[in-house]
């Protein structure tokens, strides 16, 4: 990975990371958009898989310092789908907004399945009821959102060939 | 050594991966005493902007809940003040409803009129008190303001009454001076065609006209009319409708006018059904009491007729004072005509009552001849009688 292509995957995954601390508050949706995910999933298929999983397990830890309780779940969450990410990188480069918005919802719905179970927060009909409602929807709208993103932010993203 | 590489390259993924793996699992085992200063420190360095930013957002969103919530207190503030001035003109009502009952004083019974029956009688209501409660076919039903109606038909617990605009309704009237009297009835002119047809009924479909008038009894814009008493069905006094102007009819020596109805049909709820015996002894000067009009129409006829009544005056003092002087230069002079008869009309005034258009003390219009100064004595006498 060139500089310049570093520099817009790191600038692209702050503009994600400030999205998710700016845009999501207001928004207060019952299933939100995950811009963390879709920073992770960025920056992820631009890295190597292991630089992927410690980005993973740091953007990780960053969310999990202001969660009240579970702390480590997001972290290994982020750390397995960071990694998955950077291997499946071949589907995500793939110029078809489809295959990349079901990438993105594949991968929050990773995310939220791994995190609850860990977090051990959750249990029964209403972990059920989290990962096949509500996660499935947030799921849906982080892709929605990541496609959208990626189609305004592809001027950025792409690689030039010199 | 290109495969190597990617070997290599591959292990040290795998290591890295597993390194973080495990050491987000042992974090997750941690317990909280120990894993709270990681959270910590990481809220107080890099993650510190990022809670400024979040705090940012939670306060925009606080204070856009708040103006939605300052949005719904108003709304629903300006609901409750309308809801209140609808109470208030209800109170208002049910208050003259209460004064009418308390100066009737007896010989009535309060209703509901039920409005919205089928199209075809769209200008009738149903009444919620019938023969149970002495209530009989052709009893006027009377508001605050005036007359309303008349009962039709009548079953024991109910009753159906038509309105004024009624194509069906008819009531002998007078000035409330007495200086004219006619019959009033609906304004129709085509309006009862269009009811049928379903169209939108006209405005001045509600207004009323007092037919057969004397064609010497002008009748200003502003006169109140009242009911005579005469046919027996409505007690005389109650009011009807002010005069707002003439209609040109073909007919040569009666005058049409056009009348304003005192009870506004859209506001009929509460009424009140005067039994027969009420309606035979008459209600006497019950419509009289202030706030029974508009108050504003009133104040305009008042002032009109406390000017005319001056002039009048000033012209009776003027006509006397030149009487006396004929009398006193020709002392066999014969007695003047008006002295010898009066106007049999006079007699019918309701007690109590004020005239607005002719006033006290001044001599009467002299009738041209050829009108209906016969028939004013016989009506008279089929009244005492």
């Amino acid at each position: 990975m060139s500089w310049s292509t570093a520099i817009r995957t790191v600038i692209a995954c702050a503009i994600f990371i400030v999205l998710h601390y700016s845009l999501r508050p207001l928004l207060a949706w019952r299933a939100s958009i995950d811009f963390l995910l879709i920073a992770l999933l960025f920056g992820a298929v631009r890295m190597r898989p292991g630089v992927a999983a410690i980005y993973g397990f740091a953007l990780g830890l960053l969310a999990d310092s202001l969660a009240l309780g579970g702390f480590g779940a997001s972290a290994l969450a982020m750390t397995l789908v960071g990694f998955a990410a950077s291997w499946l990188k071949a589907v995500f480069f793939a110029d078809n907004l489809v295959l990349n918005g079901f990438f993105l919802f594949l991968g929050k719905w990773m995310f939220d399945i791994i995190f609850f179970l860990v977090e051990r927060r959750v249990h029964g009909g209403e972990l059920v009821m989290q990962i096949f409602v509500w996660s499935l929807l947030s799921a849906a709208v982080t892709a929605l959102a990541g496609v959208l993103a990626l189609m305004v932010l592809r001027p950025l993203l792409e690689t030039r060939t010199a | 050594m290109a495969r190597t590489t990617t070997r290599f390259g591959s292990r040290l993924d795998l290591l890295l991966f597993g390194v973080c793996a495990v050491l987000a699992l042992v974090v997750t085992i941690l317990p909280p005493d120990l894993h709270a200063p990681i959270a910590s420190g990481l809220r107080r360095t890099v993650v510190a902007p990022l809670i400024g930013l979040q705090q940012g957002a939670e306060r925009w969103r606080a204070a856009w809940a708040a103006s939605q919530q300052r949005a719904l207190a108003q709304n629903s503030l300006a609901l409750r003040a309308a809801e209140a001035n609808a109470l208030k003109i209800e109170n208002d009502r049910l208050r003259r409803l209460l004064g009418l009952g308390q100066r009737l004083q007896w010989g009535f019974v309060v209703a509901e009129a039920l409005q919205g029956g089928g199209s075809s009688e769209q200008f009738a209501v149903v009444l919620t008190a019938g023969s149970a409660a002495n209530v009989v076919p052709g009893s006027p039903v009377v508001a605050p303001e005036g007359l309303v109606g008349t009962v039709q038909t009548v079953d024991p617990t109910m009753s159906l009454a038509i309105l004024y605009p009624h194509s069906e309704f008819r009531a002998s009237a007078m000035a409330v001076d007495g200086s004219a009297f006619g019959i009033v009835s609906p304004h129709i002119s085509g309006g009862a065609q269009e009811a049928r047809e379903g169209q939108t009924v006209r405005p001045d479909r509600y207004m009323l006209e007092m037919r057969g008038v004397p064609f010497r009894r002008q009748l200003k814009p502003g006169t109140l009319i009242v009911t005579s008493g005469l046919g027996g069905t409505y007690p005389a006094g109650i009011n009807i409708g002010t005069v707002v102007a003439e209609l040109k009819t073909p007919e040569v020596w009666a005058r049409t006018y056009l009348l304003r109805p005192v009870v506004n049909p859209a506001e009929i709820g509460s009424v009140m059904i005067l039994l027969p015996q009420k309606a035979r002894e008459g209600t006497g000067a019950v419509w009289e009491a202030p706030g029974s009009l508009d108050s504003a129409t009133k104040g305009v006829v008042a002032a009109g007729d406390s000017i005319a009544r001056a002039d009048a005056a000033l012209e009776a003092s003027r006509r006397a004072a030149l009487d006396s002087a004929v009398r006193a230069s020709r002392p066999d002079t014969a007695p003047p005509r008006d002295s010898l008869r009066a106007d049999s009309v006079r007699g019918l005034r309701i007690p109590g009552r004020t005239p607005t258009t002719a006033p006290e003390g001044a001599t009467p219009p002299r009738p041209a001849a050829g009108t209906d100064t016969v028939r004013r004595p016989d009506t008279l006498r089929t009244r005492l009688r």
